[in-house]
């Protein structure tokens, strides 16, 4: 450095601002990133072309059909349009339900989000359409349009319908492992018992779903059970300790002498009740809060 | 020293970091950051912008890139409601909703502890990551009046050696002008000075009177006791009547007044502010306004270093297998040049580079022990854009902002920032008061974060591990 007298400090005051502020285009600099979508998967792309081939050419089959019929004579093509209305109608049918429960789930989503970001009106406008065919929030439906903020609503929901919610989810997960556990006490093999606690697990998945207003089909179960397995890993990350000690109990060999073959009966049970609060949580409209 | 814990306090200590050891092994990790700084550094505001930046990167903006954790595993940051703690919380949303507001203003100085959880959501690493719960990390954050962290060094002396050092401080360079009203009636105290409280009461006006003047008009900072010059809530008490007596008057029956009053002082601060809070931290924070002290002349920018030398004398750091138990040692330190937004890009790295050399003492000691070390400018609260300013015909980089005080836009040259400790020659410049600007355009809820300078890459360096 120099022994020269530095550059000395200066202000050079320029024009009055008024209630001007220095903007840093902030806001618009840490916008979260959009991941662009990357449009159907190839899994996809190939059963939607399946799905269009089979349904297309077996309507486009009918359509032939029917007007043969037609031509044969007129009360035996009515006949037969009929039953290709009545056939296609319930599958088409199938599908828009199993489309409105994939959607219901995204309104949690959404919801969640709307929460996440502070986003009250959009939250509360989830939350009413959310909680207006649920039997269990529809006592709560008139504090919840009331609610004055993100917080106040978060704290009515939790309070009162989604306490109800997973008090009823807990229910029925003691039931499921009850009638798990009994079956394969009773079943003759080792694979029927992984049979009926797998169709256990399916029918309790769906019935907690049924709690929180869904009708899940098979697309809509099938996304539940990925996000009661990922998503709402915290509740079974609650379990894992409460897991690990049935299993430890239970497969001591002193214990595993005096109660046999009842020992899987009771960890496949202790699974159903983990089951049944991982799918609640997973449904939750508000993520669980961990205290 | 006095500052080492006695056995009880150990055992209670070991015990409760035993069970967060526990909760750590299930995902749920309690990290202590200390933001420590003088008086005047800018923590509330640091704390401030720290906690919008962490809420608003936890909702998925950008406002912390460099934060490795905060691209897409962060999946939620929330201050944690209140429960039933007696210790004040810290008001992020109100200092932010102060800065947003019209007119808008800076917090004002801060005269009480107050404390603020965060609670961090972590999505974890890997793949079989992905099948495990996600991480929660609480970050427990504190404010306190800065002037107290230099009551720290105190611990380590008795009255006698405290008086001896603050008495040869005052009566050398620009301190002894404002203490020489102060040091005249110390010196005059006869050498058996009765017990007279009114002897007591004005020797301690006299001392706090030079300490306001030497913190307000001269910029300087190793000022003891702090609680003279900021009492906090509790206010004036006779614990605080006293001051540091010459040798000649200490054996009298004043000397032994005093010498009762400021060993009480310490056992209160202890009681107050030590033990409750500031002992138990593992990630540490210093804010240094290093270019407020560079402008206040060499007086004031030697005193800085002299400040953040003892006050980090008497911290631990490191993490031997005593402190990992007892939770006392100080895992990682980041210094760092606050207000960095007051002088022009190209000499943040002189700004830096003169911090570290400034801390050069403390950094050492905290490597030496075992502690992770980083030095940084920051800007909590970004007030200026880039600007070049004409100097004798050249153009020279400069920094522009609306000043708070007339509201009229300024383009600053905040002249040479030298990397290393500067030679003679640079303090015969005149002395410098660097303006206050504007805040800049916030969003009152602080939704989306507030706009900084080098906070996310402070943040890598001291939580980038834990998190």
């Amino acid at each position: 450095m120099s022994e020269t007298v530095p550059r000395p400090p200066r202000i050079i005051l320029e024009e009055e601002a008024g209630p001007a502020r220095l903007d840093h285009a902030w806001t618009e600099g840490t916008d979260p990133v959009v991941v662009p979508p990357a449009g159907f998967s190839t899994l996809s792309l190939l059963a939607i072309g399946i799905s269009a081939l089979i349904f297309g050419f077996s309507a486009l089959a009918a359509g032939n059909y029917v007007s043969e019929q037609f031509t044969r004579a007129p009360w035996l093509g009515w006949a037969t349009l009929l039953v290709a209305l009545g056939g296609f109608g319930t599958v088409g049918w199938a599908v828009v339900r199993e489309f409105r429960a994939v959607f219901r789930l995204r309104e949690v989503d959404a919801a969640r989000a709307a929460f996440a970001r502070g986003d009250f009106a959009s939250a509360k406008a989830h939350v009413l359409a959310w909680a207006t065919p649920i039997p269990l929030a529809a006592a709560a439906l008139p504090a919840l349009r009331e609610a004055p903020d993100l917080p106040a609503l978060r704290a009515l929901l939790e309070a009162g319908p989604l306490a109800a919610l997973d008090a009823d989810a807990r229910a029925l997960g003691r039931i499921a492992a009850m009638q798990g556990f009994a079956a394969t006490a009773i079943s003759p093999s080792p694979s029927l018992d992984a049979l009926v606690v797998g169709w256990r697990g399916l029918r309790l998945v769906r019935q907690v779903a049924a709690l929180h207003g869904m009708r899940p089909g098979i697309a809509a179960t099938a996304s539940l059970l990925r996000r009661a397995a990922f998503d709402a890993a915290t509740v079974a990350a609650t379990e894992v300790a409460t897991d690990t000690a049935v299993r430890a109990i239970v497969t001591n060999p002193l214990i595993g002498h005096v109660v046999g073959e009842a020992a899987t009966g009771a960890v496949a049970a202790r699974r159903l009740i983990t089951l049944a609060r991982a799918t609640a949580a997973a449904c939750r409209i508000v993520p669980r809060d961990i205290a | 020293m006095a500052l080492f814990p006695d056995p009880v306090r150990l055992l209670g200590e070991a015990a409760s970091r035993s069970a967060e050891a526990a909760l750590a092994l299930a995902g749920r990790e309690r990290v202590r950051l200390a933001v420590t700084g003088l008086s005047r550094a800018g923590k509330t505001v640091f704390l401030t912008s720290l906690v919008a930046n962490l809420v608003a990167a936890g909702a998925g903006r950008r406002t912390l890139p460099a934060l490795e954790a905060t691209s897409g595993r962060l999946r939620r940051a929330r201050a944690i409601p209140p429960g039933v703690e007696a210790t004040p919380r810290f008001d992020a949303e109100a200092h932010l909703a102060a800065l947003a507001a019209h007119p808008p203003e800076w917090p004002a100085r801060t005269d009480d502890l107050s404390t603020l959880s965060l609670a961090l959501t972590l999505r974890r690493h890997g793949i079989y990551g992905q099948l495990l719960p996600d991480r929660e990390v609480t970050l427990d954050l504190l404010d306190y009046p800065g002037e107290w962290l230099l009551d720290l060094p105190m611990f380590a002396q008795d009255f006698a050696a405290w008086s001896d050092e603050t008495l040869s401080r005052l009566s050398k360079g620009i301190r002894a002008a404002p203490a020489a009203e102060f040091l005249a009636f110390a010196r005059s105290l006869p050498a058996n000075a009765p017990a007279e409280d009114s002897l007591a009461r004005r020797g301690h006006a006299l001392y706090r009177r030079f300490l306001l003047a030497a913190r307000d008009e001269l910029g300087l900072r190793f000022l003891q006791p702090g609680r003279f010059l900021n009492p906090g809530p509790a206010g004036d008490a006779p614990l605080l009547w006293f001051f540091p007596l010459p040798a000649a008057a200490r054996n009298s029956p004043l000397g032994e007044l005093l010498e009762r009053r400021h060993g009480a002082y310490l056992r209160d601060q202890r009681d107050r502010f030590l033990d409750p809070v500031f002992r138990r931290f593992d990630r540490q924070v210093v804010l240094v306004d290093v270019l407020g002290s560079l402008h206040a002349g060499r007086e004031a920018f030697e005193d800085t270093a002299e400040a953040l030398a003892a006050i980090s004398a008497t911290l631990r750091y490191g993490r031997g297998w005593l402190d990992l138990l007892t939770g006392g040692g100080i895992g990682r330190v980041a210094f760092a040049a606050t207000k960095a937004d007051h002088v022009p890009e190209v000499s943040r790295d002189s700004l830096s580079s003169l911090l570290s050399d400034l801390v050069e003492a403390p950094r050492r000691r905290a490597e030496i022990a075992g502690a992770s070390v980083s030095v940084h400018s920051v800007a909590a609260i970004r007030c200026t854009e880039e600007a070049t300013a004409l100097h004798d015909g050249r153009p020279s980089p400069a920094v522009r902002g609306i000043l708070l005080e007339n509201g009229r836009w300024a383009t600053v040259d905040p002249g040479l920032v030298p990397a290393r400790r500067p030679p003679e020659s640079f303090w015969n410049a005149p002395y410098f008061q660097m303006p206050v600007f504007r805040p800049p355009g916030l969003d009152p809820d602080g939704r989306g974060g507030v706009p900084h300078l080098g906070l996310d890459g402070l943040l890598a360096g001291l939580l980038g591990d834990a998190l």
